[in-house]
């Protein structure tokens, strides 16, 4: 309890307060991450008391994680790849009118998953770093394809599932270029020292969503205006959707479990939430449509991993994700090393900097909830004025990012590219699974098969690899079934 | 006035066309801020190495101002490439990371080689360390060779090509084993597979498993240089053990080969001077950062060196 008096003092306040405010600006700018943020301050906090130091960090991190929903929401534009889900329903929210609602439904699941998730690091960090330990890379494979089953799920009126497979196999195709990291071998890299680390997401993912969106209003001819009455009026008051609830329990839950898992990062995170959502919706058809629902698991996911990647991070050193892994530097250099010392030796800095998160978590709360009605308005800026400011900013952030004119070019292959998709009715989003999750099955693949010296029974022997078969299982009948009935009644029918 | 602003105009773009040819005399050097070109993201350890030199250094030398600039990724192939293009007038450093410097060149990769650069010395390390899981029966590097022949052990690396890799290629040839060598992307999945017990060993650096070890969720069994550390007495070094196998990721600066000798020697001694100062020091170790000065002719030689191992390794079994 004695913490908890140390993080409600004015200085320790105000760092977390600017701290949050601050990360809700690098995340919600496309081409600033987290990472380098938190990189960046580590050597400043040095100079600063630990604890203080350690509350500005992590008021970053819970900040930017929320932030990148801001413009995903607002301009189709994800300010980090964690945010893609929530681009997929936020952004055809608002061009209804409806992004208040979007925005504060973002920012409610976004508090739900950080504050659960900081829960269960305040109270279960210990136990739970051992268990997470058992899941190798054979579990981490099952994992990548738990999230690629979401590729079948995509199947509607509109996307064929040859169509939505062909789309998921083109994404993980570009995702094959660059460097083999089991021969160290370059595959399709043309001699390009840019391709060696194969295709950046953060370009990829801007020319997909943003650049793409903008190609799209600058080609219609009449623009359908957006329903400005209800921004105007009601939307100020505007309640959010009932029911809304239990995706965000969904989204903290799974998001905070592979939180722990090392290195897996909350953009697999959101996208397991979302596609979890999508199977126990009662509303399945209106997702890409701009669901509420999907907003809320797949926030409440992406946040849900800030808790739980500092799980293994302050118990083991091993950070849960890049984020994670700069915070620990803070650690480090203030003496503070990873491990059992930080909950007994230091505790009188550990605890106060995950009570902190808390207020972090508050703080974001009531910035989202206070200024989404004005950010709100965003969309309502006509077309002639929002297609040359979004894609300025399209490729300076791409630009920012690594100071890479290549990724500029790429953004803009990206999106003529992705336009051509949409035209012919392939799925964006069964690119995009394919392309982040293509290279996390193949790793978790080739591990699994040296470490089981050529045996796929690796894949088949844990308990958790078990269960994890059930819920893939789980994911793929009930959407195959419904398709292979669709099948049958247009058989019938002609 | 306008007729001014063209003529200058006009000047800086006859200037710039011609290669900035207004010559950096030694006397008036430096005369505009110098660009010290890291070839990683920033907030790594190379970039506060980085970061921590300019600050020192121009806290001593007035008039000094350095611009850090990352260009990270690619193994760090595209900053390298960066700093051996860059024009030799002093006002474009680097910093350098091994055995990736070399590994690029071994590889033909790399569009440069060791003449490519004025080396201006080292100025930290992170010692090669082998790692085991905390209950393993392997406790010494004549267990893990002795277990090694026995069966085959899988042990994880750092990516094909990197200082891990090589030094348990080396290690395999030293001790006449094979391994089943397991490719990871980085620490965090080493570090994860020694904890979970999913790998027999591990190569890696001292700095990532440091922690784990002195909290007993691993043990190191050796360290990969010629002495043992200071901050971690109690783990033998591979040659005690009777093994001939030293690895260290080396972290120095080097320059675009041509400048101009007299600013040259200037930027050496300053890295010289840096390195000896105290304060510069003492900001290292906080960031844990383990200095090993090494002057510019000794650094060139080690790089010389590392390239033909390098190459060895390369030539039997190209990546």
């Amino acid at each position: 309890m004695e913490y908890l008096s140390e993080v409600f003092t004015l200085p320790a306040i105000l760092t977390i307060v600017l701290g949050t405010f601050a990360g809700v600006v690098v995340g919600g700018m496309p081409g600033l991450t987290a990472t380098m943020a938190v990189g960046l301050l580590v050597p400043f906090t040095y100079t600063m008391d630990p604890t203080l130091g350690l509350m500005l960090l992590g008021g970053i991190y819970c900040g930017a994680m929320y932030g990148g929903s801001i413009p995903a929401i607002l301009l189709n534009t994800p300010g980090t790849p964690a945010a893609v889900a929530t681009a997929l329903e936020g952004y055809p929210m608002a061009r209804r009118g409806e992004g208040s609602v979007a925005l504060k439904t973002s920012v409610i699941a976004s508090f739900m998953g950080g504050t659960f998730s900081i829960v269960i690091l305040l109270m279960f960090a210990p136990l739970l770093a051992r268990q997470a330990l058992e899941f190798g890379p054979a579990e981490t494979f099952l994992l990548a394809l738990l999230g690629l089953a979401g590729i079948v799920s995509i199947v509607d009126e509109n996307t064929s599932l040859l169509k939505a497979l062909l789309s998921g196999f083109l994404g993980m195709i570009i995702a094959v270029v660059g460097t083999d990291n089991m021969s160290g071998g370059l595959r399709y890299t043309f001699g390009l020292t840019d391709l060696i680390d194969g295709i950046n997401f953060m370009p990829a993912l801007i020319g997909l969503f943003s650049m793409l969106q903008m190609l799209e209003l600058a080609g219609q001819r009449e623009h359908a205006p957006i329903d400005t009455s209800a921004i105007n009026g009601s939307q100020k008051r505007a309640k959010l959707p009932k029911g809304l609830g239990k995706y965000m329990a969904l989204g903290s839950g799974t998001g905070t479990v592979i939180g722990i898992l090392p290195g897996e990062g909350a953009t697999i995170a959101a996208f397991i939430s979302y596609n979890f959502a999508k199977q126990i919706s009662k509303a399945k058809h209106m997702f890409g449509k701009g669901n509420p629902e999907g907003v809320a698991a797949a926030e409440a996911g992406n946040n849900g991993c800030v808790g739980g990647s500092l799980v293994p991070t302050l118990t083991l050193g091993i950070p849960g994700n890049s984020v994670a892994a700069a915070l620990m530097g803070a650690f480090i250099i203030h003496g503070m090393i990873p491990g059992p010392e930080l909950f007994t030796v230091h505790a009188d800095r550990t605890y106060p900097f995950i009570l902190s998160m808390f207020v972090a978590n508050f703080t974001f709360l009531i910035i989202g909830l206070a200024f989404a009605p004005y950010l709100a308005r965003i969309a309502l800026i006509p077309p002639s004025v929002m297609v040359p400011i979004v894609s300025a900013f399209a490729v300076l952030g791409c630009y920012a990012l690594n100071s890479s004119v290549f990724d500029i070019y790429l953004m803009i292959a990206f999106a003529t590219f992705g336009l051509l998709l949409k035209k012919l009715g392939y799925s964006l989003e069964g690119l995009i699974l394919g392309l982040i999750l293509g290279p996390i099955a193949e790793n978790g693949f080739s591990q699994g098969m040296i470490i089981g010296r050529g045996s796929p029974t690796i894949f088949f022997h844990s308990e958790i690899a078990k269960v994890m078969w059930v819920i893939i299982i789980a994911l793929l009948v009930p959407p195959l079934l419904s398709i292979a009935r669709k099948w049958r009644a247009s058989l019938r029918a002609s | 006035m306008q007729k001014r602003t063209f003529v200058t105009g006009l000047a800086g773009v006859i200037t710039l066309a011609l290669g900035g040819v207004a010559p950096a005399f030694a006397a008036d050097y430096p005369s505009q801020p110098i660009t010290i070109i890291v070839p990683s993201k920033a907030g790594g350890s190379t970039d506060t190495t980085a970061r921590i030199f300019a600050e020192t250094a121009e806290a001593k030398y007035p008039g000094f101002e350095f611009v850090i600039d990352n260009i990270g990724g690619s193994g760090g192939q595209k900053g390298f490439e960066t700093i051996a293009r860059a024009k030799p007038d002093g006002y474009t450093i680097g910093m350098d990371f091994t055995p990736q410097l070399v590994a690029h060149i071994v590889s033909k990769r790399g569009k440069y080689t060791l003449d490519s650069f004025h080396v201006m010395g080292n100025v930290a390390e992170d010692p090669g360390i082998v790692a085991v899981p905390k209950d393993s029966k392997i406790k010494t590097m004549a267990d893990l060779a002795a277990a090694a022949k026995g069966g085959d052990l899988t042990v994880a690396v750092n990516g094909i090509g990197s200082d891990d890799f090589l030094a348990a290629k080396t290690f395999e040839k030293e001790a006449g084993v094979t391994f089943n060598l397991l490719p990871t992307n980085g620490s965090t999945e080493q570090k994860a597979a020694i904890l979970g017990g999913h790998v027999d060993a591990s190569f890696m650096n001292l700095s990532q498993m440091i922690a784990q070890h002195k909290a007993g969720d691993a043990h190191i069994i050796a360290i990969l240089t010629d002495k043992r550390a200071a901050s971690a007495e109690d783990i033998p070094t591979a040659k005690e053990e009777g093994f001939n196998v030293t690895m260290t990721a080396t972290r120095g600066f080097v320059a675009p080969a041509g400048i101009d000798p007299a600013i040259q020697s200037k930027l050496d001694d300053m890295l010289a001077a840096v390195m000896a100062d105290p304060e510069f020091q003492k900001k290292c170790a906080a960031s844990k950062i383990d200095l090993l000065p090494m002057s510019g002719p000794d650094y060139t030689r080690y790089l010389e060196n590392l390239e033909t191992s390098v190459k060895a390794v390369y030539d039997a079994a190209p990546w």
